[in-house]
């Protein structure tokens, strides 16, 4: 479904990303995981198109997407659950969902789509009428990503969506996360820093330095002392 | 129908608040300047309200599109003036100040709006006095020499018109523009325009990645903003004084002036820059009677006082107050 090839990017004179290469199959998980500074993160702005691309392409469902701007790509149907949970803190947690039906095809939309993501959590329909920015940490994610939802993507990026978040809530994000998958279908691609994400993922990345270190199945990446060492800490 | 026309009731006060000022300024003739100023101050809030208080992007050159506008009715007359057009030049005039200022708004748009916060706000305010030394150093439009056009005024339209036009119409015209940026604002407000702003207000990152073209709407609402700067200066200045030169129209004052008002009265928000407006008009006025000379300095640590106990401004406060009893409706 996107396919990104021999990326590179950056910010000003200083390169980031150094052509690594990396596909998401259809309604997969796909992990991309990496230490602090890796490049996980400007990876999924470069596809996205908010850090320009310096060399390289990104394809999505076969088509060359690497220059088009930001709401063209998420018209295609990607979206991004940004990290630390860009909320529109003043707004209501059903006005930042209904945010998220901004395009017009996810207008048409919009009562189902909300309809499953009150179903997918129930707190949210609890909560609607609470300001987002007054939620806990846990409960602001559940927003982001159904906000994220609501643009009726096929393919979400996640930035993080464990960060800042105490353990058992971060269990339960990766259940929902496998629960997108399994019940609706999507394709994810999951950034993470969490060995958590290991065991949600289908295929796994090892990232580091701006390059692809490392690729397999969730067992393979357990199993390589090296990656294990170097990359995860476990 | 009903319902469709229901969203924007909260036109109704705003029109009730410059009908009474009206009422008042036409009742007592005496007070007509200070009306006048007060009209200025609501239609310079409301404009500049436009884009600062929906996109939350700080203009500090804002006050150039007031100047180009003002250009614009003054080329119209001084140029156009023995063409026989009559009181069409007016009309040309104010179209002449949208035409200018949608040029500049798009030029400076195109470079600032790439920037974000406090790099846009620095930016701008370099767009103000380079603008002014550009029309004195190339001598564009006479230069620092300046244009005086009430010979031409009085030749295109005669004296009885002339006079009327600048003593009334041009005061009238300030009403239409403040009115006009109201309506505007709430027409952003209650469609698509308005929820893309309110987004990007609030996170730009996020407004992008649920497809929003951030950029497309900034500029709409800069543009708009400019323009009805533009009709303000042409207006307010130019019709109403017949001279221009450029020290005094590209004055940073006003933009500092408009930025009060906006905080003072509710950024964001439809009846704020009014209330703000007024506020600060009459507060200005008072003080310059019973301190004369000492106005600003009380006036400082007064607006202090306000922004740091009431940062939502005004009409914020209020907002929070009605919320759930059935003037919700009107005042937003």
């Amino acid at each position: 479904m996107l396919k990104v090839e021999k990326l590179e990017s950056g910010y000003g004179p200083m390169q980031i990303l150094w052509g690594p290469d990396l596909e998401v199959k259809p309604g997969t998980i796909t992990s991309l995981l990496g230490p602090n500074g890796a490049g996980k993160s400007t990876l999924l702005k470069t596809v996205l198109g908010s850090v320009p691309v310096m060399g390289g392409s990104v394809l999505f469902e076969g088509r060359d997407v690497t220059s088009l701007p930001t709401h063209k790509k998420v018209d295609l149907g990607i979206t991004l659950v940004p990290e630390g949970k860009h909320l529109f803190k003043e707004m209501t947690v059903y006005e930042n969902l209904i945010m998220g039906a901004y395009r017009k095809e996810a207008r048409v939309h919009r009562d189902e789509s909300l309809e499953l993501i009150y179903s997918l959590f129930p707190i949210l329909f609890e909560r609607k009428d609470q300001k987002s920015g007054t939620m806990s940490g846990g409960q602001q994610q559940m927003v982001t990503i159904g906000r994220a939802l609501m643009t009726k993507p096929k393919l979400i990026m996640m930035d993080e969506p464990s960060q800042g978040l105490a353990p058992k809530i971060v269990m339960e994000i990766f259940e929902t996360i496998e629960k997108l998958k399994k019940e609706i279908g999507l394709t994810i691609l999951l950034v993470e820093q969490n060995a958590a994400a290991l065991d949600a993922a289908d295929y796994v990345y090892i990232m580091h330095e701006g390059v692809i270190k490392a690729e397999g199945n969730p067992e393979e990446i357990k199993n390589s002392d090296e990656v294990r060492e170097a990359y995860l800490g476990i | 129908m009903m319902r469709h026309l229901q969203k924007y009731s909260p036109i109704l006060p705003v029109l009730l608040a410059y009908g009474v000022l009206l009422g008042i300024g036409l009742a007592y003739p005496g007070k007509w300047q200070l009306i006048a100023q007060l009209a200025f101050y609501c239609a310079l809030g409301q404009a500049f309200n436009l884009f600062m208080g929906m996109t939350g992007y700080v203009d500090f050159g804002y006050v150039a599109f007031l100047g180009v506008g003002t250009y614009g009715m003054a080329v119209s007359i001084y140029f156009l003036y023995d063409k026989g057009l009559g009181i069409g030049l007016i009309f040309i005039g104010l179209a002449l100040a949208a035409v200018f200022s949608t040029g500049l708004s798009l030029a400076v748009g195109a470079v600032a709006l790439r920037l974000r916060g406090a790099y846009f706000a620095i930016a701008t305010i370099g767009v103000n006095e380079g603008f002014r030394y550009f029309v004195e150093g190339a001598r564009i439009w006479n230069g620092a020499d300046g244009m005086i056009f009430s010979r031409h005024l009085r030749k295109a339209v005669g004296r009885e018109t002339a006079m009327t036009l600048s003593t009334q119409w041009a005061d009238i015209l300030v009403f239409g523009v403040a009115v006009l940026a109201a309506i505007l604002t709430l027409v952003y407000m209650r469609n698509k325009v308005g929820y893309a702003l309110t987004a990007l207000r609030e996170d730009e990152d996020a407004a992008k990645v649920m497809g929003i073209n951030v950029t497309k709407f900034k500029i709409i609402a800069f543009i708009t903003s400019a323009v009805l700067a533009g009709l303000l200066g042409a207006s307010a200045w130019a019709l109403k004084l017949t001279y221009v030169y450029p020290e005094d129209v590209f004055e940073i004052h006003y933009t500092v002036e408009a930025i009060i008002i906006v905080l003072l009265g509710g950024a964001g928000t439809l009846l704020g820059p009014i209330v703000g407006a007024l506020i600060y008009g009459a507060s200005k006025y008072f003080l310059a009677i019973v301190l004369p000379g000492f106005q600003l300095l009380i006036f400082a640590p007064i607006i202090i006082v306000i922004i740091v106990l009431f940062p939502e401004g005004t009409v914020g406060i209020l907002k929070k107050k009605i919320r759930g009893t059935a003037l919700e409706k009107f005042i937003i």
